[in-house]
């Protein structure tokens, strides 16, 4: 676990996948209650499931304080992955400031299928309690 | 989806209720356990007073509008862009409404420029934001003709 004093910018978080399973999938959909973005997907799997595992990937290995908020998110989605794929997340710190009231870091995310083509990018804004 | 699509035209309203349930179902299926979602307790001491919805769920909601608006297009070639305003709380309603703003043509391909936005039932902003969706599968266009508007750079 890194802690937001030792993060830099440029620091690349330690790679994940994910196996975006039928159960993992399910939870998810159980969870957002978007039935009707279901229909629209076919077999495809939601992309801000996607996007919610990638935020993992980073999560998992950073030491965040209780009381951490999400400021903004962008995303740019480049394809849909079938349910069953694997999936390549990369996280990196683009940002951090440190001010008295405040801390922020501004985190990149990159999502790669198993033939390392693009599925998504995006970029989170968080906010730390000082 | 849309049956064609203007300029100025309302993206179709998506309407939430928000329960520590779903919350904390969420907090299951992405792993993200932070207190101010799933701890009551810890939550009522900080300066938001109670738990939130996690910023992921809500966005999920905006990605359901823009599913039902345009459909793959939106999965494949869409862009969004939110800021968070102001939590949503379990008790809450979030309804998240859109418009198209603009068509424009760039280099052979249009794209709808969406304005939208997540409110509460007393009306409070929740999420502010853009999307940008690259329009692939032949919905119509009304007036005016993007063919017309060539922006090409």
């Amino acid at each position: 676990m890194i802690s937001y004093e030792e993060l830099t910018p440029g620091y690349e978080f330690p790679p994940a996948s994910y196996e975006l399973s039928a159960s993992l999938i399910s939870k998810y959909l159980e969870a957002v209650d978007c039935a009707d973005e279901l229909k629209v997907l076919g077999g495809f799997v939601p992309p801000l499931a996607i996007a919610a595992y990638a935020m993992a990937t980073m999560a998992g290995s950073l030491s965040l304080p209780p009381g951490t908020i999400h400021a903004s998110q962008e995303f740019e989605f480049f394809k849909l992955v079938p349910i069953g794929a694997t999936i390549n997340c990369q996280a990196k710190v683009a940002r951090k400031l440190a001010r008295a009231t405040m801390h922020m870091l501004v985190l990149e995310l990159n999502v790669l299928d198993q033939n390392s083509e693009r599925v998504q990018s995006g970029k989170a804004t968080i906010v730390l309690p000082v | 989806m849309l049956s064609e699509i203007c300029q100025g035209k309302s993206l179709p309203q998506v309407v939430k209720h928000i329960t520590q349930e779903k919350i904390n179902l969420y907090a299951e299926a992405s792993g993200d356990f932070n207190p101010i979602h799933v701890d009551e307790s810890f939550a009522a001491k900080t300066p938001l007073g109670g738990t939130i919805a996690h910023g992921m769920l809500i966005l999920a909601y905006v990605s359901e509008m823009m599913a039902l608006a345009f459909g793959q297009s939106w999965f494949s070639g869409g862009k969004l862009s939110a800021r968070f305003k102001t939590p949503a709380r379990p008790g809450d309603t979030v309804t998240v409404s859109g418009k198209i703003d603009s068509i424009e043509r760039k280099n052979g391909v249009s794209y709808a420029n969406c304005s939208l936005e997540c409110c509460n039932q007393k009306d409070e902003t929740i999420v502010v934001g853009g999307a940008v969706v690259r329009l692939v599968n032949n919905i119509p266009f009304c007036h005016p003709d993007p063919e017309r508007s060539e922006t090409d750079s």
